[in-house]
Order: structure tokens, then C-alpha cells, then sequence
């Protein structure tokens, strides 16, 4: 077979998939000696583990994004918008995450009515929520809180924390990746925004389409991401 | 992981008790799951590492909770297994099943599969996922029960009455109790009903089921262009609806646009083809169409799909062997049947198909002693059920008599299909396709006509009598009738319904209720999709509660 016939982008493709398996499997093992650890009363130990499972976490959320991204360009992804349950999403990403943020010091809270059902992609939007709590990880302080809210025909999500807030640089009204400076040196890759301003856009319900916004303030006077869902 | 244990959920009392089977085709993947589980607090747990290994525990039905590899190698796989383990009752409505898979396929969030589990689990799995997600499906469970319950027991106004109780109280998911409860009317043939709940969906949003659902009831009202434009347009936004593809083939022929059936079949088996409904309707077009060699694959496949199943269907195998027989490959033809006969062993209905078939296999051989041989195994077959046969049993019946060019019995055979279904006019149009074949159209149009208005005759002057206060007579009259058309469900339910008006006018009877409630049970094994059947029998229950 004529190696020119191997498409780049399919090539990258399938190796995402598979760090990401392994990738998982590390993160499995790093969780079981962090608890080991921890029961041991080594607590130092594992708050240091606590940050490398962290830089894990982030990688694999950068590759199932990377491959969301892929099979949404290739008309691959089995886009699946159904009625869900906000506040089991909620439960799900603190089940998942509780764990890293505890190790930080880091308290994180919901605020979800019971009965807040909105039609959504869970796993996209999931993956967009995840890129937000770890980036709110990095940046507050010592609390992070979950807001999901019914506003004028659309589902609102925020995650908010008690950080510094974003610089006015990041404070534009299009995020999208080329405003946001794609950049090797500063280490923002855009993807994070790139990836969660399109999801937003294809979850649509008749005319409108979904929006994301950055913004300072929130309960905790720090930083907020917000997702807008008709 | 959880550094500080929390106290453990509630959710867990409910399913220590509870017995799980996990089937993976993995040795590792097995035992990790079952780890998971035994962490949870559970202590039974059984393993399967394949679909029939899986199959047989699972019909002893003790299950509570299942979880189930989607790839299980050869064989069946996840989505098989749970269709027959539904379809034979080895898993009730409350046992939780849960489908795992590496990644999520667009076969399972559209509409491309009938029977869904309750919840898909991608890997990889942890403790604290599976907990989470559990925790949710028990919580579900428990509120759909008592609707899933009623339905069981076919007491569909009662389901549709708890899913207004549990949309007024609204802690579950609406939309799906507003889908459930569209399903329901559709069920009882309430289409006004269904209508109205697709319309309230529809004015939100725009969701493909309300969608298909009022093609449903564009369809069911014969208005089979509108029918048509309604799923077309479902289809061009997601080709992967693979309902809305079926419904299509289906309104495209009722309005006799076979070729365009075919293609829209072909293109959904394409997409999706593990389905044998889907693919015996391709056969049974194609094969209409002429087209043998798309209709010889396709009932090839069907018997593969459903080859482990109990829903094997015989007609798959008299299709193949009738298109064999066209290819002029009769030997083929006479082992297909000789093997249908092993698959269908006590089944009265497929000997006498099989024996129609085998006969035409013959007579196109131009053995015509064998070809009369096999129907007189038919006949006999028939008159120990009395004449009680389906309509695709006694058409096909009549289509080897044709053959044989005895046109008398199968003229005679279609005329009884025609009086036990004077209403159905797809079944009509069919009846007269078979005439117009035999280049007898006009013969097939005018005895249609006769039986129809035979049995249209019949009814009215029922109605008169007792609308005359004559109920006796009109009884009589329609108990004569329902005795010679035993499957016309019309005439069955008038006669219920003359009865019931003949106790609240007269008294309540014992032997009356009784025969009511036989009529009633006859209507829903012809077809329970019937609003006057629910109606009836919930009258008869209050007339018979009544002091």
C-alpha cells in the first residue's frame, strides 16, 4: 500500500485512541496508590501524586477532545441529543473528580435543582465541563462551585471559582481559538475553548444555537465559565 | 476513589440482595468487573463468557442486574442476547441491564434498535461510575415500575392514567413519560391522543420520536402522502433513524411505490442490518418487485439474524425457498424446507406454509401429483385448526392453488380473508395484487367487493336489531357471524359490545361477562391495537363492580 494514501489526521487519530487507553489505565493504577498512600498516613506523598494524577486527568481530557473533535469533523461522532438530568451529570463529574480536588484542599460544590431535565449531548457537554473544572483547578483558590439554571429558553451551566478571575485580555465576546492565541510558548493551546465553543454551537433547537461566555464575578467574585444551552 | 468514605448510599440496601450476572468474553475484564461489583457489597455474582453461556443463566430469571460486554465475539452479541432475554421473558421490567462498550456506536443512540438497554457504560469503568450510574437506574426503575406493570398485565389505561400521575407529580423525565404515554395510545389505536402529545413535544422542540409519531398517525389515517413527506424528512436530518426508514418502506407501499420500498429498505439494511424484521420486509418487497437476488440475500440474512432467536419467523424460510424455486434451483428450494421443517417442529401454521411452498417448488418442477399431495397436507393441516389461520398463512395458501390452477379453493380461501378483515384495506390491496398477478383482476376486484359488502350487510343489520331493542336477534345473528369469521375483529367486537349494552339494559349476567370476556380476548390476539377493545373491557368492569 502507497504510504501517501495514509491520511495524517486518521494516522493521529488512532493513536489518540490508544494513549488514551493507556492513559487510563495509568490514571486507574496512580488512584490506587494515592489511596494506599493515603491510608498509610502518608499524606505528603499523596498530595504529590494528587498533582500528577491532576496533569493526567488534563491529558486525558485533551485526547477525548481531540477525538471528539475528529469524529465531529468527520461526521463520525454519533451525536446524540437527549433529555438528561443536570444534576446526575453533576454527581457523575464530582464522582469523578472529587478525589484530585480533595487532594488540593480544594472544596467544590453543586447548585442544581432535582428536577432540571434540558436536552443535551451528555458527553460532549461532560467534556466540556471537565476542560472547565480543570481549568478552574488550576486557577482558584480554594473553592469551585457547579450552577446549572433554566434562563430564558436555555439551560445556563457555570463553574465558578474564588480565583484571580481572567485577564482582560481573555474577556472578548467571540471565543473563539484564533482570538484566544493559539500559542506554543504561553502553553494555551486553544483547544479547551475551541473544543467547547463548538459543541456549543451544534446543540441547537430550531433557530438557536448554543453559545459559551467567559466572564469575572459569579458568587465568588473569581473566575466563570458559562455554557448557554437552547 | 474516596479518601474520606462517605456513608454508604442508600441505593445499596436495595441491591445487596440482588443477583447480577456480568458477561464479557474477557477472562480480564470478567473478573474486573466483578470485583467492582463484590466491592459494592454484593455478594452474588454469577460470569458468562458468551452470548449462549450468558442466555442459559439468564433463563433460569433471577437477575436483578445485568452487565453485558456489547462485543462478545462470535456469536450473538450484547444487543442479541438482551433482545431474546426480553423477548422470553428471562428479565422482567425490573431487572436493570447494562450495555458496556469501548466506544459509543451511532447504532445505539438513534433509532436503529428496537429493544434499548437501560443505560450504556463506556470503558473504562471504575467503581465510582458504576456507583453513580446506578444509583440513578434504581431510582428510575422504581418510578417506572408500576407504569411497566400495568403494561404487562395489557391494562393500558391504566398505564396512561400513572404516566399523567407521575407527569403532575414531575420528578422524572418528562419527555420520555410523554413518549411512553404516546406509545400507549398508539397501542389502544387512541391516535387523537398520541397526536395531541406529539404536537405539545413538537411546539418545544424538535425531537425525531415526536416526529416519526405523527407520520405514525398520518399513516394510521391513511394519509399516506403526508405519511410519507414526515419521515422523509426525519430521514434526510439523521439517515441513521432507521425507524423512521422503516415507517417509510411501509407508507411507500401501501401507496403502491414498491421499487422506492426497496431502495429505502436496502439503504436501512445497509446502515443497520442485524434486524430481521427489517430484512424480511426487504425480501418480501424485493421479491415482489422481481428483483431474486436482492430477496434471496435478504432471506438468507434473516434466517442468520435470527437464527439463535425464538422470533425465527417460517415465512423467511418459504420466502427463500419460493426465490430459489424462481431461480430454478429446486433441490435448493426442497432442502430449505426440509430444514425449516426441523426449526419449526410443532407449528400447525408453518407446516401448512411450508407444505404451500413446497407444493409450487414441485409444480414448478412439473411434478404436479407431488405439488397436489403437498396441499392436501395443507388442507389437513387447516381443518384440524378449524380454518383459523392468519391472513398470510391462508394467501399463501391461495397462491399455490393458482398455481395448480384451482382457482375455485383459492378464490374461495381469498374471499375468507377478505370477509375476516372486511376493514383492512392494505390487506385488500394485497388480496388484489394476488388476482391481479393471475391476470384476474377484475374477478379479484368484484368478489372483494361481494365479501366485503357480505359481511358489511351482516354487521348493519347487527346494529338495526339492537338499535331496534331487538338484542336477542341481533346477538344471534352476530354470534353466527363471528362463528363462521372467527378472526374479523370488527364483528367480534360489536358482538361484545351488543352484549354489554344488552347487561346494562337488562341486568347484569355471569354467562354473558363470561362470553364478553372470551370476544374481548380474541379481539387482542388479532390485533390489540384497537381503542374499543380497552374501552369494552373497562365498561365490563364497571358494569360488573356495580352493586
Amino acid at each position: 500500500m502507497n504510504q501517501d494514501e495514509v491520511s495524517f489526521t486518521d494516522l493521529i487519530a488512532s493513536s489518540v485512541h490508544d494513549m488514551k487507553n493507556s492513559l487510563n489505565v495509568q490514571i486507574d493504577t496512580l488512584e490506587n496508590v494515592a489511596t494506599a498512600l493515603h491510608e498509610r498516613g502518608d499524606g505528603e506523598s499523596a498530595a504529590t501524586l494528587g498533582a500528577v494524577i491532576y496533569q493526567a486527568n488534563r491529558m486525558n481530557v485533551d485526547l477525548i477532545q481531540l477525538l471528539s473533535l475528529y469524529k465531529l469533523g468527520n461526521s463520525l461522532y454519533p451525536l446524540d441529543i437527549a433529555e438528561n438530568s443536570v444534576a446526575e451529570m453533576f454527581d457523575e463529574l464530582l464522582s469523578q473528580n472529587g478525589s484530585a480536588m480533595e487532594l488540593k484542599g480544594i472544596r467544590i460544590s453543586t447548585d442544581c435543582p432535582d428536577d432540571c431535565y434540558w436536552y443535551f449531548d451528555r458527553d460532549l457537554i461532560m467534556g466540556v465541563l471537565l476542560n472547565a473544572l480543570n481549568n478552574a483547578y488550576n486557577y482558584t483558590k480554594d473553592e469551585i462551585r457547579l450552577v446549572a439554571r433554566i434562563n430564558n429558553g436555555a439551560l445556563e451551566l457555570r463553574v465558578e471559582d474564588n480565583g484571580r478571575g481572567y485577564p482582560p485580555s481573555m474577556l472578548t465576546d467571540d471565543l473563539t481559538a484564533e482570538n484566544k492565541g493559539v500559542s506554543f510558548l504561553s502553553g494555551s493551546t486553544g483547544l479547551g475553548f475551541y473544543f467547547s465553543s463548538r459543541v456549543a454551537r451544534i446543540h441547537k433547537n430550531g433557530e438557536r444555537c448554543g453559545s459559551l461566555a467567559i466572564e469575572n464575578g459569579g458568587t465568588f467574585g473569581g473566575g466563570c465559565f458559562v455554557v448557554r444551552i437552547p | 476513589m474516596q479518601l474520606t468514605k462517605p456513608p454508604p448510599p442508600l441505593f445499596l440496601d436495595l441491591l445487596k440482595n440482588a443477583t447480577v450476572l456480568v458477561v464479557d468474553d474477557y477472562q480480564g475484564m470478567r473478573t474486573m468487573l466483578r470485583n467492582v461489583v463484590k466491592e459494592m457489597g454484593i455478594a452474588r455474582v454469577d460470569t458468562a463468557n458468551s452470548g449462549k453461556d450468558a442466555l442459559h443463566l439468564l433463563s433460569q430469571g433471577k437477575y436483578d442486574l445485568v452487565l453485558c460486554d456489547y462485543n462478545l465475539g462470535p456469536g450473538q452479541n450484547g444487543q442479541q442476547v438482551l433482545e431474546e432475554a426480553r423477548l422470553n421473558k428471562y428479565i422482567g421490567l425490573a431487572c436493570i441491564w447494562i450495555m458496556v462498550s469501548a466506544e459509543k456506536s451511532s447504532e445505539m443512540v438513534l433509532g436503529a434498535v428496537e429493544v434499548k438497554p437501560d443505560d450504556y457504560l463506556f470503558k473504562p469503568i471504575n467503581q465510582a461510575m458504576l456507583e453513580t450510574r446506578l444509583q440513578r437506574l434504581v431510582t428510575r426503575k422504581k418510578v417506572m415500575a408500576e407504569i411497566g406493570a400495568a403494561v404487562e398485565e395489557e391494562n393500558y389505561l391504566k398505564a396512561i392514567a400513572l404516566c399523567d400521575q407521575r407527569l403532575q407529580e414531575g420528578n422524572t423525565q418528562p419527555q420520555e413519560l410523554l413518549r411512553i404515554k404516546s406509545q400507549l395510545l398508539m397501542t389502544i389505536g387512541a391516535f387523537d391522543g398520541a397526536q395531541a402529545v406529539f404536537e405539545t413535544v413538537l411546539k418545544e422542540r424538535n425531537v425525531p420520536w415526536a416526529r416519526v409519531g405523527m407520520g405514525k398517525v398520518q399513516f394510521a389515517a391513511r394519509d399516506y402522502a403526508s405519511a410519507r413527506m414526515t419521515f422523509e424528512s426525519v430521514l434526510e436530518e439523521n439517515r441513521m433513524y432507521m425507524e423512521a426508514a422503516d415507517w417509510l418502506a411501509r407508507t411507500l407501499d401501501a401507496m403502491g411505490e414498491g421499487e422506492q420500498a426497496q431502495k429505502i429498505l436496502e439503504d436501512a439494511a445497509r446502515r443497520s442490518p442485524n434486524s430481521a424484521a427489517r430484512q424480511k420486509s426487504l425480501a418480501e418487497t424485493a421479491y415482489r418487485n422481481g428483483a431474486l437476488d436482492v430477496a434471496q440475500a435478504a432471506f438468507e440474512k434473516t434466517i442468520k439474524v435470527s437464527e439463535f432467536s425464538s422470533h425465527k419467523n417460517p415465512a423467511a424460510f418459504t420466502g427463500l425457498a419460493k426465490v430459489l424455486s424462481d431461480q430454478e434451483n429446486p433441490e435448493r428450494a426442497l432442502r430449505v424446507l426440509d430444514q425449516s421443517r426441523k426449526e419449526f417442529p410443532n407449528n400447525p401454521e408453518a407446516a401448512i406454509q411450508m407444505a404451500a411452498a413446497e407444493s409450487m417448488v414441485y409444480k414448478n418442477m412439473g411434478d404436479t401429483a407431488k405439488a397436489e399431495a403437498a396441499m392436501a397436507v395443507a388442507e389437513q393441516v387447516m381443518s384440524q385448526l378449524e380454518g383459523k389461520v392468519s391472513a398470510e398463512v391462508a394467501m399463501d395458501m391461495a397462491k399455490s392453488y393458482f398455481k395448480l390452477d384451482k382457482k375455485d379453493r383459492a378464490a374461495e380461501l381469498l374471499g375468507n380473508v377478505i370477509k375476516n378483515n372486511h376493514e383492512n384495506i392494505e390487506l385488500s390491496r394485497q388480496v388484489e395484487g394476488i388476482f391481479e398477478r393471475e391476470q384476474m383482476g377484475e374477478a379479484g376486484q368484484e368478489l372483494i367487493e361481494k365479501a366485503r359488502q357480505e359481511v358489511f350487510g351482516i354487521n348493519n343489520e347487527g346494529v338495526r336489531l339492537a338499535n331496534a331493542g331487538k338484542f336477542k336477534e341481533g346477538v344471534e345473528l352476530l354470534r353466527k357471524a363471528v362463528h363462521e369469521l372467527p378472526t374479523n375483529q370488527v364483528i367480534i367486537l360489536n358482538l361484545a359490545g351488543l352484549l354489554i349494552a344488552q347487561m346494562s339494559r337488562e341486568g347484569k349476567d355471569n354467562a354473558i361477562a363470561a362470553e364478553v370476556r372470551l370476544l374481548i380476548d380474541q379481539a387482542v390476539r388479532i390485533n390489540a391495537a384497537n381503542k374499543k377493545i380497552h374501552e369494552y373491557s373497562a365498561v365490563l368492569d364497571r358494569l360488573m363492580k356495580a352493586a
